[in-house]
């Protein structure tokens, strides 16, 4: 990986020439990567919506009492989307049910998702559905890692075990909520599948197909030292 | 001899002097009424269930996790292990979902024949749901029926797919085959005796006595319960609440054809008993109805990429599965693979809603309540 990086780098007849002392050089290669590593992944891709937003009349009602608060977000299919701030979510989706206009009194699905090269690290989501007036609504609350979200389960019930996956997968904390525990992963689970730093399966199954060809080596108990040790075997390879 | 039932509880002199209290009962993981491995704790007082709580996990596989590592079209199968009993159902959600983010238009042959497939799924699904609930609540000759029926539709998605239960039905943008030859007569000649069969399921059950006194009154959940706890389905409309996707946002050509939502009063486990075999009439209908106007020539599949890319952004799409609304939120980067994927599983939701029909009834009530969910604990758990 070092030497890949390094020679694109240096020219192709010095190259071809410099072949022989190319182990004297060997020494000094982790220097290189490490001045040009800052120019390499300065700008992580931030994830956005491409598209449009569209206004529908639940979403200006919700402009027309809550002003600037409230504000839409893009979408490239068409799909009505706020975007709220997380001191007022329970506010407006309060509003929401109650109001009659809005009578969004169906709550279709509730998630997370994770999103570590944006400012705010997660996003809560939320599909409403009104059965009165046949509209759906999607509104989302942005939080920053290990900030807490508040509960809507007095809005919806049906909120419960939701938020629990939620917070079992992603690590969101609802605040109120009255039974926020573990409810799809075993009990002593360490970490949070969903999100996006945890390898596939898991580090104790990463490192055993990391080690397939390889020396057996025996897993610390810690889980960070045993991601450390999967991500160095796999790029030593 | 038994003495006769006035409706009041026997109060023993005994009482006021002793004490008695509640003792817990674990019924699960391994339990044959509970579907699969789903584990209930309850709180009994006698046999009266006063509260009760639900164990989930033991069939978590990390669907959600696994599809961000293969590409949108790789993700395909995995989620027909979802719902393995209606599996044609759980491929058309997904597909659907990154359709609608692609914005791309599916050929109206393609959608017709999505629309019997799908109804054909419902069918089978609901015919073993009516089988082994049956089985739970006492009836045994039940399931045999289920069964023979279910497997004549089986056969039909062999011939036509491949396979019998995790067919990987579609492909993003359409679907891959044209019906086979000799396939449509045998589907109309199958439309024509399933409606008789469902006749006879009745005469087993709607009308026995010993099915009324299992089934009427109990579990029962209003329907302003039932929607707060955001459930689904047939489970949602035995409550009264007209609430059918395809009606209410209609996809696949849903709004070319004539049915009706079929929906009970009570919110009892016989209406939500009734509520799935109306629809499974109601499905014949719809199949006729796509068989008979099928478009005679047309494409089979969408213009897609063999590499697809959707632009960056969100799509929540969902579908009338047999259990409820399945719907699909899916993220994507404009990358090849998925970003997040997120599954509204309606067995998951739906199964909120137990505490509530159980809490205050029997304990051999609990099974008839589990039943009347029609849960899959495959889709349950993810």
């Amino acid at each position: 990986m070092t030497e890949e990086t390094k020679e694109p780098g240096t020219p192709e007849a010095p190259k071809a020439a410099e072949s022989a002392p190319a182990p004297a050089e060997k020494p000094a290669a982790p220097a290189a990567p490490a001045a040009a590593k800052p120019a390499a992944p300065p700008a992580p891709k931030k994830w956005e919506p491409t598209g449009e937003v569209v206004t529908t009349p639940v979403t200006e009602r919700l402009a027309a009492t809550f002003g600037d608060a409230v504000a839409g977000v893009k979408s490239s299919c068409k799909e009505a989307t706020v975007l709220v701030p997380k001191a007022r979510l329970v506010e407006v989706l309060q509003f929401l049910r109650d109001d009659a206009d809005c009578a969004m009194d169906y709550l279709s699905d509730m998630t997370g998702a994770h999103y570590p090269n944006n400012d705010k690290k997660f996003e809560v989501v939320y599909h409403l559905w009104s059965m009165t007036h046949k509209q759906s609504l999607r509104v989302k609350a942005q939080l920053d890692d290990g900030e807490a979200c508040p509960t809507a389960i007095h809005v919806w019930p049906g909120a419960d075990w939701m938020e629990r996956e939620a917070h079992d997968l992603l690590g969101i904390v609802f605040l109120g909520h009255p039974n926020l525990k573990v409810i799809l992963l075993p009990d002593d689970f360490e970490g949070h599948p969903l999100r996006k730093e945890f390898p596939l399966g898991g580090a104790q199954e990463e490192m055993i197909r990391a080690n397939r060809y390889g020396k057996p080596v025996y897993l610390p108990e810690d889980l960070e030292e045993a991601q450390k040790i999967v991500e160095e075997r796999r790029h030593g390879r | 001899m038994a003495a006769e039932h006035t409706g009041e509880a026997f109060t023993s002199p005994l009482r006021e002097v002793m004490e008695t209290k509640t003792y817990e009962l674990n019924m699960g993981p391994q339990h044959p009424a509970t579907h699969g491995v789903y584990r209930a704790i309850l709180q009994l007082d006698g046999e009266r269930v006063v509260s009760m709580e639900s164990v989930l996990g033991y069939l978590h596989r990390g669907i959600e996790k696994w599809a961000e590592y293969r590409t949108w079209t790789q993700a395909t199968p995995i989620f027909d292990r979802l719902d393995y009993v209606g599996a044609v159902l759980n491929c058309h959600g997904y597909v659907g979902a990154v359709e609608k983010l692609l914005n791309l238009e599916v050929p109206k042959k393609a959608q017709y024949i999505r629309v019997v497939l799908d109804e054909l799924q419902r069918i089978a699904n609901h015919l073993l749901w009516l089988g082994t609930h049956a089985l739970d609540v006492g009836a045994q000759s039940m399931l045999f029926y289920g069964i023979r029926e279910r497997e004549a539709i089986l056969d039909l998605f062999e011939a036509m797919l491949g396979q019998r239960l995790l067919q990987n039905a579609y492909p993003i943008g359409g679907v891959r085959f044209d019906f086979p030859k000799g396939w449509v007569p045998v589907c109309y000649r199958l439309l024509e005796e399933l409606p008789k069969k469902i006749d006879d399921y009745e005469t087993l059950l709607t009308g026995n006595r010993i099915w009324v006194q299992r089934t009427k009154g109990v579990g029962v959940i209003s329907a302003k319960d039932a929607t707060a706890l955001s459930l689904s389905g047939p489970t949602l409309r035995g409550s009264g609440v007209n609430f059918d996707v395809r009606k209410a946002m209609p996809y696949s050509s849903y709004e070319d054809f004539d049915f009706e939502v079929p929906l009970g009063q009570n919110g009892d486990v016989f209406d939500r008993y009734m509520c799935r075999i109306r629809e499974m009439r109601q499905s014949v209908r719809i199949i006729r109805q796509a068989l008979d106007g099928m478009p005679a020539e047309g494409e089979l599949k969408g213009k897609v990429g063999r590499i697809i890319r959707p632009p960056a952004g969100e799509a929540y799409y969902t579908v009338e599965a047999a259990k409820g609304q399945l719907g699909y939120y899916i993220v994507s980067d404009g990358a090849e693979k998925p970003y997040r994927l997120h599954i509204k599983s309606p067995s998951f939701v739906n199964l909120q809603g137990i505490e509530t029909m159980c809490r205050g009834g029997l304990i051999a009530d609990v099974v008839a309540n589990i039943g009347s969910l029609d849960i899959v604990l495959g889709e349950v758990d993810r």
